[in-house]
């Protein structure tokens, strides 16, 4: 017995399995503006991922106005307190007088000079946020393939970046035309940090935390604590250990008041030496102290830009793995379009969650298409089921027989019954 | 998105850092023309002995320099585009989540292993230089798709330049492989041939390939063997004839698109790039993701425990790659234990549920969407 025409709702369809053409017709229409607006707010919600994009060259903006801004600031100063140093003086000639005044006049000029370099450096990274502005205005449903593909290459210059794989990360920019879009500049600056810290140099860290000096304070950071440290430490190993103390009352003493103990744990080194078999001290000779820093001042950097501390790459990857993990993707017949069929994917979705259904979501085993109102199932004797579609084009090439692919049964197409999932 | 009320904001900023910059440079000429003006009255002087007027001229300045107050004023603008900035700062963070590794799990997650899916994508999109750079940088070892994938991309970019035999030879190699895949891609591949012969060589040429490529296919596509030799009538004049269509460059594409899908299928490869695949379902998994997690920590619910998301993410159909059924009653997805049942009225529940509806196996029960009446025996169990 035919049942009645119950309600099919496969994933997001909501029409009723009647079959006039009208209803059809408006079936369709009715499922695919729900389609094109979900695909839209889909848009809308992951544009609202883009926080960084906007963020970095913003903050690099920033830095640029306030290094601009400290020079005016130092050097108007210097020439306001020679000016006055000048009038308190009581012995000074015409001469010095005129040199001292002329002097200034040229300080002045140069730094309107640097001022207007600075000031072209600013528009450079004000253009840069703006283009950024116009690349997420750009995204559309109309061009989202290209759209979305210009963002795995932006992501993937990311990560790139981050492990320190520049020359790639630069080709890949350039080739692909986006050299606006990431932040190689801004890594730029980091690799002259990093590539140091790689050999054993801390004075360009230690600059860096300088020029960062307020905003490293505001977040608590101890970065140049470690660093001087790690000074003092390589001190020690030298066997320099006069020098080695008067560094630790230069520049360790005043992290004192907030980092007692592990100042403490430091200066006993002193009284051990880099080949010490002691476990607490021994690791603080370790080499890899170095590489731990490398990894500070990295997580440091991308907090200071407003970044993830993980790649974004792998943010997405986690996300989507999740997204498409099925107890079914770990089986033999997982298909080849599954990301989740391959080794690599499968391994990086192991500690990760499965994803969960509230729907059944039934794809043909034939062509891959999803079954639904429009492409009902079709149940086998055996109980195989595949869609309609499929088994509409068996039977119409093999006058009407259709043979289960996964069992070799045979039957004729009156014989499959219809399923209903609800 | 209020993109637009973003970029008002940030003009805001831009405007103001101009005027911020062009101020501090008219207080840089200001302070200029003070010295320079003191610098003319001292080289003025009538008795350049007098220590007297050359103290009155420097304290002068002096007294003109402190009214000016140059760094008050480079303060003052400044003070009002650091206003600016951290508005901008907190509008970004309003309209976009600052901090999207909130549902990142800090798990094991595996370099080397993510460098390798790098370079098979660098090497499938055909970046073979951007490829060897990589693994250079990264130090990894060889993929082995480099290989497949580089003859691949011969293959489209002989074709590009109307050059076939390559893929004709590709093609021949793997004809079982293709059959299997319900492919006509080697005769497509002919016929594309034969209509460039029959258009630019000779109608002899044309029938001597026809005779040689095209007969070995006639057994099973008579239909279009039969209009590829009515073709040869107009040999030289397609163009005019009813068959133009077989000129569209279209078909070169279309065949170049299947030769790659093929060409992925036999190499045991999906079609489309798994990573690019993978990162699309994490942008629109993601934000749900991150709305889960926020949820979760309110709870104090462990996020790192759980086994299975409690909510779905609607990925789009492209990322449906298995049947998921889920009970329209326990609301449980199906598995090997607890597979689909179809009941004798068609409709379907897992099994589990059709247990408790039955009560006994030969009890006679209700389906809960028809009046239908069934029993266990009748259900049958569902390979999807
Ligand atoms: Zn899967
Ligand atoms: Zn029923």
């Amino acid at each position: 017995m035919e049942p009645e025409p119950s309600p099919l709702s496969n994933g997001d369809s909501t029409a009723a399995g009647t079959t006039t053409a009208a209803s059809i017709a408006s079936a369709v229409a009715a499922t695919a503006a729900p389609i094109q607006s979900a695909r839209i707010n889909h848009l809308a919600e992951s544009l609202k991922l883009e926080h960084q994009f906007l963020r970095v060259p913003f903050e690099h903006f920033k830095k640029s106005m306030r290094s601009n801004h400290r020079i005016a600031e130092k050097e108007m100063s210097t020439v306001i307190s020679s000016v006055s140093e000048a009038a308190n003086r009581d012995n000074m000639s015409q001469e010095e007088a005129v040199n001292h005044l002329t002097s200034l006049v040229s300080r002045l000029q140069g730094l309107k000079r640097k001022l207007e370099e600075g000031s072209k450096s600013e528009n450079l990274q004000a253009q840069r946020c703006r283009a950024r502005l116009d690349h997420l205005d750009a995204a559309e449903a109309e061009n989202l393939s290209e759209w979305n593909n210009t963002r795995l290459k932006r992501i993937l210059v990311d990560y790139l970046l981050r492990l320190s794989y520049y020359d790639t990360a630069v080709k890949l920019a350039e080739c692909s035309n986006i050299e606006d879009l990431v932040d190689i500049e801004v890594f730029h600056e980091a690799k002259k940090v990093i590539d140091a810290l790689h050999n054993k140099e801390v004075a360009p860290a230690l600059a860096w935390c300088a020029e960062n000096k307020s905003r490293l304070k505001k977040s608590k950071s101890k970065f140049e604590f470690q660093l001087r440290l790690q000074e003092f430490v390589e001190l020690v190993r030298a066997d320099n250990n006069i020098r080695a103390i008067t560094y630790a009352r230069k520049y360790l003493a005043p992290w004192g008041a907030t980092h007692m103990k592990e100042l403490q744990r430091v200066m006993a080194t002193l009284a051990f030496k880099s080949n010490t078999e002691c476990a607490t001290y021994k690791v603080l000779f370790e080499l890899k102290q170095w590489d731990y820093l490398v990894e500070q001042f990295k997580q440091e950097f991308c907090r200071l830009y407003g970044m993830t501390l993980e790649p974004l790459l792998n943010i997405y990857l986690q996300a989507g793995l999740s997204a498409l993990k099925t107890p079914f993707c770990y089986e033999n017949d997982c298909s080849k379009e599954d990301p989740l069929s391959q080794e690599g994917f499968r391994k990086l979705a192991n500690p990760l969650p499965f994803s969960k259904q509230h729907h059944s979501k039934l794809v043909c085993y034939i062509t891959k298409e999803l079954m639904d109102t429009e492409n009902p199932p079709l149940v086998f004797p055996n109980g195989h089921v595949y869609s309609t579609k499929a088994l509409e084009e068996m039977a119409r090439k093999n006058d009407g027989k259709v043979t289960c692919p996964r069992t070799g049964q045979v039957c004729s197409y009156s014989e499959l019954v219809k399923a209903f999932i609800s | 998105m209020e993109l637009g009320s973003i970029r008002d904001a940030f003009d805001r900023v831009a405007k103001k850092q101009k005027l911020c910059s062009s101020k501090t440079q008219e207080v840089i000429d200001q302070v200029g023309q003070e010295i320079e003006q003191a610098l003319a009255k001292l080289q003025a002087l009538h008795d350049p002995s007098s220590l007297h007027d050359l103290k009155t001229i420097l304290t002068e300045l002096n007294g003109k320099l402190k009214e000016v107050g140059p760094i008050n004023q480079i303060e003052g603008s400044q003070k009002e585009l650091n206003v600016g900035l951290s508005k901008y700062a907190k509008l970004l963070e309003k309209f976009f989540n600052p901090d999207i590794s909130k549902a990142y799990r800090n798990v094991d997650f595996d370099t080397q292993t993510i460098n390798q899916i790098i370079a098979c994508h660098f090497y499938r999109q055909g970046l073979f230089d951007l490829g060897d750079c990589f693994m250079n940088e990264a130090m990894e070892p060889e993929v082995t798709l480099k290989s497949p994938f580089m003859e691949m991309y011969q293959i489209l970019e002989a074709m590009r330049s109307r050059n076939l035999e390559p893929a004709l030879k590709w093609a021949a190699n793997n004809r079982d492989h293709l059959v299997q895949n319900g492919s006509i891609l080697e005769l497509k591949l002919h016929r594309l041939q034969f209509v460039e012969i029959l258009q630019n060589g000779s109608r002899g040429d044309a029938l001597h390939y026809a005779r040689t490529y095209l007969s070995p296919f006639a057994s099973v596509h008579m239909a279009e063997i039969q209009k590829l030799m009515a073709c040869l009538l107009w040999a030289g004049r397609l163009d005019s004839s009813p068959y133009a269509e077989f000129l569209s460059p279209t078909h070169w594409e279309k065949l170049a698109e299947e030769l790659t899908q093929q060409f992925c299928s036999v190499l045991g490869q999906s079609y489309d790039s798994p990573l690019a695949v993978v990162i699309e379902a994490g942008f629109q998994g993601l934000p749900t993701l991150l709305k889960l997690a926020n949820v979760m920590a309110a709870k104090k619910q462990e996020w790192l425990a759980m086994k299975q998301l409690p909510v779905p993410l609607d990925l789009g159909r492209d990322f449906q790659f298995h049947s998921i059924f889920v009970c329209p009653v326990s609301r449980d997805q199906g598995s090997e234990e607890n597979p689909p049942m179809l009941m004798p009225c068609g409709h379907v529940l897992c099994k589990l549920s059709i247990v408790k509806l039955s009560k006994s196996s030969t009890r006679t029960f209700k389906c809960p969407y028809c009046p239908t009446e069934a029993t266990v025996a009748l259900c049958r169990q569902l390979h999807f």
